[in-house]
């Protein structure tokens, strides 16, 4: 407790004075050039009694209504005349679908539509991100575990899911891929059958969908100059999101022909135009609501049952409702499962020569965002560090399991897991302490991890993470009996493109509404956005509302992801705010018949020839008597760079140090987490609460793929561990004794106020850090995730089978 | 392959519609009646007869927390109890915790928002209710009391900590008052 | 499906008599509501007994054992002093049985009864050698929980019978109990494996074990055995263990659980050992002197 009381209150002293105040639009080619340009911005006047709510941990907005349970969740929101849809799906992962009968299940009570396959448009419309492949029920075959077959809508929902058993289908089932040693063998059945996938694709006779290659210098050659070279194997499991609002989606027709399409996603903008696409809407007819999503993790990211419930409303006319258990959301959302063969050189010093990577991600039955997963997880996976010969060359490999999708660290954490375990493995080949060679290997700012024509470079000071993680644990000092500790790091690209727009209306009160699309799933977004708004428009926090959640009033924002928001809404929003303050000039000087350049204008202020005068005065001067508002519009953008891996640079990094002590029982594999060490760079912490809570369950969730979860199969494909039964994730009891984490502060992002995105950071490298811990706790090391107590014990078994052999 | 049928049995189709049970209970200081099929929990009773959608669901099954009350007083799961079963019980529900402040909010739901224990809030309603049990077992609950105590409520965005604060804090402010 | 709450055990046995077969006896729920989510129980008629009003009390402590009713909660079981101090492995097992909302409903007859092998309270009371009564429309009978279970799910309490007490003798002076287990996470969860250990005065040992057979299985009584000797605390884990045979599930392989087994009950009958010397009664009068 005491470390977060320090940790905030050097959030709060050090912010009003350093807190940049430019913020400008994102809009130049490289983030790069918008942190520079922030660094000599202007810089914020302290202006009396004019309160900073940037900077300190003012309460969530909206959280009384969380507390409370007065929070409209998808499944608490009623419509008149709804009816219910339960979906009928197969005890199989993979068959073809030889007939659906329906008719006993119609003529049932309350039963109002059966629908399957053939009640849809032929083709069958199918969606996707990247690729078009998902049929909105399945086609004629089933690809996964849980893909629905049929969908009935009735009056009620006993009767829906009565009618739902009575639905028969004649199936047969057929050979499916469940692993990457099954999906990549040569007489592997496919997913996908080549004659669904385009002629001059190289793959289609495989089941890879896609693949990357990064590469720099030379490996081949520099494996002659290493001194050490460590290669080994990892795997990361494939795991849930599991969020606790397990989701759903609710359907009304209009009485124009349109659809308003409720459901609790992260990129509403992204589901209108999947909608109106598939039923060939104008944008206009289809309005999305996005209440708050109860977590989302990136699992709530793309449209998953809302076309289905589109046709449904359509076919019956009435307002559709499908909320989803949470065995049916594990059903359509997880992190891509991986493997990663890695090979490692380093000088005698225990530099880093060359890295080779072979990263296969196991991705499911469709392509979903998942070959961008691939892609971006693996473009940093040769990690933070100087390395003149990097070779990267990663698979997206489709699979008969769970379409995969983004999860928070968006496949970073996988490859991340591998090439921090190298690091160690150098280190324990060359006797060298695991801080002692990240300090050798890890970037400067400035320096590039990524090197070629598209190089990246470190946009922060990540030594000072390193050792203040290194400081907190006390890594100096000596070490428990029976203990081990480690040190990890890593980096994820924030968002390399995209639009997010906002309005801000500042009315005749003083009181203001932001419209702005971030959907907000607890990372609390509206909260910053009633700061910045406040601050810049000088007026109180409480007078301050955001709409978000609309599509019908609320302008675009591309996706609420990659830990955008902060720095591309927030910019948004503060553009919005500063295009008022100019308008309140313009009309304050044609009002009161003075020159424009005479006046400026400052966060809260007009400022006059006369002196300060607090926003609103000025507004209403320049009004006149008959009052009005102003409104201002916000864009940021940021452009993306063509030939780029990853369509453009990212606009910042989010870099993270964590460090654990762990115990270990040797007798039987259990861990016991004495102590576990967070630290992010987060530019500027708008909210350091907000901070600490997304770094603290980031760490949280990062033990929980490396110590627990994971997917279970079996040899048919069908999910062993379906549901909270024996899906297991961390609780109470389960965070380690001692957590603690801590934001370092440069106030370089290109953010407002110099933040970056922070949402992520805190799970990227929680696998890397145990395992070493745990390694050095028991003398053996493990390469496969999850570091179950079984997992542990039969490591520890095998070990002390070889030395007694 | 040989082709198999999925149907399930028959008899679950059943179209004769069960009989009710009538319950008539106190839900947060107010009579309430209503019928119910038998194997209506009283988590869905309480969701969508009595429109208390502050209780919420979430595994259905006991092992998430999210649909947390106090029935008698006693902290429970709501989707491991038929509603029929509630029949001359007293219930609260979050709805009911705060309804005798000026505020609306009880003094744990409002260190909640102090600690800022709350995120996306999904499974806050639950973990207040669990957290209101615990402190009236246990007024003064160490850290790992509380841990332990509140092992039923699981928090994905894992503000473990935070709420772990939010129970002293609560702790601390009602032994000022007493 | 119907639910029903009778307010006798005449009208409770009846009511089950009526529908033999396909009749349910609810208590706390938590099993039982689970399984009505997943279908895989389907029951006609669902007994609710907790307003039965001449079920044995909650929990009765008599000179020479304990008996417990069919409403007491596993809360109450882990609080009770009595249960504590006599069964020290019977509290723990109750303790680590779901969460405190699972605790507040679940019934420690319906837990340790329902013939599910990774039962937790199952372990010490086959240990501790219990018996239940079981009621049907034709009396009474008593059997030892040793008996009682048939195969996972299958149990001595027959359709239209119900379980309406379990009885726990008084162990013995100078003996002592302990309750482990396995799981794969600190919280809540089920057990892997888990092992209750009776150790009596003399160095007899008997142990429950759950989750590493088809029923919860006893191993001993062994004979007295030295606990100082690490070689003879190894043969009487053996003998100990000799009835398990642990299988591969989702939550452990089975190498995994059988090494796990000897672990927790090599544990167990140290930790209940200890526990028997600090309850001998001339050491106690001994640490009052000092």
């Amino acid at each position: 407790m005491t470390e977060h009381a320090s940790r905030t209150e050097v959030s709060t002293t050090t912010i009003d004075d350093d807190r940049a105040m430019t913020g400008a639009p994102l809009d130049s080619d490289a983030a790069g050039a918008m942190a520079v340009a922030l660094a000599g911005g202007e810089r914020t006047t302290g202006d009396g009694d004019q309160a900073h709510h940037v900077g300190t941990s003012v309460l969530r907005y909206g959280g009384a209504d969380r507390v409370t349970g007065k929070q409209k969740f998808l499944s608490d929101l009623t419509f008149p005349d709804t009816a219910h849809v339960a979906l009928v799906t197969l005890p199989v992962a993979c068959a073809t679908i030889t007939d659906v009968r329906t008719a006993a299940a119609a003529v049932m009570p309350g039963v109002l539509t059966v629908m399957s396959a053939a009640d849809l448009p032929q083709p069958m419309p199918r969606f996707g991100v990247s690729h078009q492949d998902r049929p909105v029920i399945a086609d004629g075959q089933v690809r996964f575990h849980g893909e629905a077959v049929a969908a009935v809508v009735a009056e009620t929902l006993d009767q829906a899911e009565a009618a739902a058993r009575a639905v028969e289908v004649s199936y047969e089932e057929t050979d499916g891929v469940f692993d990457l040693d099954q999906a990549t063998a040569p007489d592997a059945a496919l997913v996908v059958d080549p004659s669904a996938r385009p002629a001059d694709d190289e793959h289609r006779e495989s089941n890879i969908l896609e693949t990357a290659l990064y590469e720099w210098g030379d490996v081949a050659t520099a494996a002659a100059q290493a001194h050490v070279v460590v290669e080994n194997t990892y795997t990361f499991p494939m795991v849930t999101h599991f969020p606790i609002e397990p989701g759903g989606t609710v359907v009304t027709p209009t009485e124009d022909g349109g659809l308003e399409v409720h459901s609790p996603v992260q990129h509403p903008y992204l589901l209108q135009r999947t909608i109106a696409t598939l039923l060939e809407l104008p944008l206009a007819k289809v309005r999305v609501f996005a209440p708050d999503p109860g977590g989302a993790f990136g699992g709530k990211q793309t449209p998953k049952f809302e076309p289905l419930l589109a046709f449904l409303a359509l076919k019956t006319g009435r307002t559709c409702r499908l909320v989803l258990s949470l065995e049916q959301t594990f059903q359509t959302m997880r992190r891509a499962g991986c493997r990663v063969v890695a090979r490692t050189g380093f000088t005698a010093d225990g530099c880093l020569v060359f890295h080779e990577l072979e990263c296969d991600y196991l991705i499911g039955a469709y392509a979903d965002v998942a070959p961008r997963v691939m892609t971006k997880g693996s473009y940093v996976g040769a990690g933070p560090y100087r390395i003149p010969h990097v070779r990267t060359a990663s698979r997206a490999v489709m699979s008969n399991t769970t379409p995969s999708t983004a999860f928070r660290g968006f496949g970073c954490p996988q490859v991340a897991w591998a090439t921090e375990s190298q690091l160690d493995a150098g280190a324990r080949e060359l006797g060298l302490d695991s801080l002692e060679i990240r300090r050798r290997n890890l970037i400067h700012r400035g320096e590039a991890f990524f090197r070629g024509p598209y190089e990246a470079t470190a946009d922060g000071d990540w030594h000072q993470s390193l050792e203040k993680a290194a400081e907190l644990i006390g890594w100096d000092t000596p070490l428990p009996a029976g203990r081990g500790r480690g040190i990890a790091v890593a980096i994820k690209p924030g968002a390399t493109s995209g639009l997010s727009q906002s309005l801000v209306r500042f009315l005749a009160d003083g009181s203001a509404i932001a419209y702005a699309g971030t959907s907000d799933m607890g990372q609390g977004a509206r909260t910053l956005w009633q700061q910045i708004v406040a601050d810049e428009l000088g007026t109180g926090l409480d007078k301050v509302t955001v709409v978000s959640g609309d599509t019908g009033v609320v302008p675009f924002d591309l996706q609420t992801s990659a830990s955008r928001s902060t720095v591309f809404m927030g910019n948004a929003v503060l553009d919005a705010c500063r295009d008022i303050r100019r308008r309140i000039l313009s009309l304050y000087a044609d009002s009161t018949g003075s020159e424009e350049d005479t006046l400026s204008e400052a966060p809260g202020l007009l400022v006059t020839p006369e002196g300060p005068l607090p926003l609103l005065e000025a507004s209403r001067i320049a009004l006149g008597s008959l009052g009005g508002e102003f409104v201002g519009q916000g864009i940021a953008r940021m452009r993306g760079r063509k030939g780029h891996p990853l369509g453009g640079d990212a606009a910042f990094y989010e870099f993270n140090c964590t460090a654990i002590e762990v115990e270990v029982d040797l007798d039987t594999g259990e861990l016991l987490l004495h102590k576990h060490i967070s630290v992010s760079d987060v530019g500027t912490e708008l909210n350091p609460t907000q901070v600490v809570s997304q770094d603290e369950g980031a760490s949280i969730m990062g033990l929980g793929h490396s110590q627990m979860e994971q997917l279970l199969l079996d040899d048919r494909g069908l999910i062993r561990n379906l549901g909270a039964l024996d899906y297991r994730i961390p609780t109470f009891k389960d965070v380690p004794i001692e957590l603690v984490t801590h934001g370092i502060e440069n106030h370089d992002g290109p953010g407002p106020y110099g933040s970056k995105g922070i949402s992520e950071g805190a799970l990227l490298c929680t696998a890397g850090a145990l395992g070493a811990a745990a390694s050095q706790a028991t003398g053996v090391v493990i390469r496969d995730l999850p570091l179950t107590p079984e997992r542990v014990w039969t490591a520890l078994q095998q070990a002390l089978d070889q030395t007694t052999t | 392959m040989t082709t198999q049928d999925s149907r399930h049995s028959v008899r679950n189709a059943a179209v004769v519609p069960d009989e009710l049970n009538e319950v008539e209970c106190t839900v947060n200081g107010a009579r309430a009646r209503f019928s119910v099929p038998p194997h209506r929990t009283l988590m869905d009773a309480l969701r969508y007869q009595l429109d208390l959608t502050g209780t919420k669901t979430c595994c259905a099954e006991g092992e998430c927390g999210a649909c947390t009350v106090l029935v008698d007083g006693v902290g429970v799961n709501s989707c491991l109890m038929l509603a029929a079963e509630a029949d001359g019980s007293t219930i609260t529900t979050v709805e009911g915790l705060g309804l005798d402040t000026p505020s609306g909010l009880s003094d744990l739901q409002e260190s909640f928002l102090e600690a800022g224990a709350v995120q996306c809030g999904f499974c806050i309603p639950g973990q207040v209710v669990a957290a209101e049990y615990l402190l009236r077992g246990n007024p003064s609950p160490t850290v790992e009391e509380i841990r332990e105590g509140m092992s039923g409520n699981l928090c994905r965005c894992a503000g473990y900590q935070r709420i772990v604060a939010a129970v002293q804090m609560t702790a601390r402010k009602r032994s000022h008052h007493d | 499906m119907r639910y029903y709450r009778p307010t006798t055990t005449a009208e409770a046995v009846a009511a089950l008599a009526g529908e033999a077969g396909t009749a349910r006896v609810l208590v706390g729920g938590t099993d039982l509501l689970v399984a009505l989510r997943h279908r895989t129980v389907e029951p006609s008629l669902l007994v609710d007994i907790k307003r039965v009003r001449d079920l044995r009390p909650p929990i009765d402590v008599e000179s020479r054992a304990i008996t417990f009713g069919p409403t007491v909660t596993m809360s109450a079981v882990a609080a009770d002093p009595t249960v504590r101090e006599w069964f020290p492995s019977l509290a723990e097992a109750a303790l680590v049985v779901g969460s405190v909302a699972i605790r507040n409903r679940a019934s420690l007859i319906a837990n340790s009864a329902n013939g599910s092998p990774a039962a937790d309270t199952a372990p010490p009371l086959v240990a501790l050698d219990a018996s239940v009564t079981i009621a049907s429309t034709s009396g009474e009978r008593t059997v030892r929980l040793r008996d009682f279970f048939l195969g996972s799910r299958r149990t001595l309490c027959g359709p239209g019978e119900m379980v309406t007490s379990l009885r726990v003798p008084r162990p013995a002076d100078g003996s002592s109990s302990c309750f482990l287990r396995m799981t794969r996470r600190r919280g809540v969860d089920l057990a892997t494996v888990s092992v209750a250990a009776v150790v009596e005065r003399d160095g007899r040992a008997t142990a429950g074990l759950g989750a590493v057979g088809p029923v919860t299985l006893l191993g001993g009584p062994t004979g007295p055995v030295a606990l100082w000797s690490e070689a003879e605390v190894e043969n009487m884990v053996d003998e100990l263990l000799s009835p398990a045979t642990p299988i591969e599930d989702v939550r452990a392989g089975q190498t995994y659980r059988a090494a796990m087994l000897r672990v927790l009950a090599r544990r167990a009958v140290l930790c209940a050992a200890g526990r028997r010397d600090a309850r001998e009664p001339i050491r106690l009068t001994q640490e009052g002197d000092s």
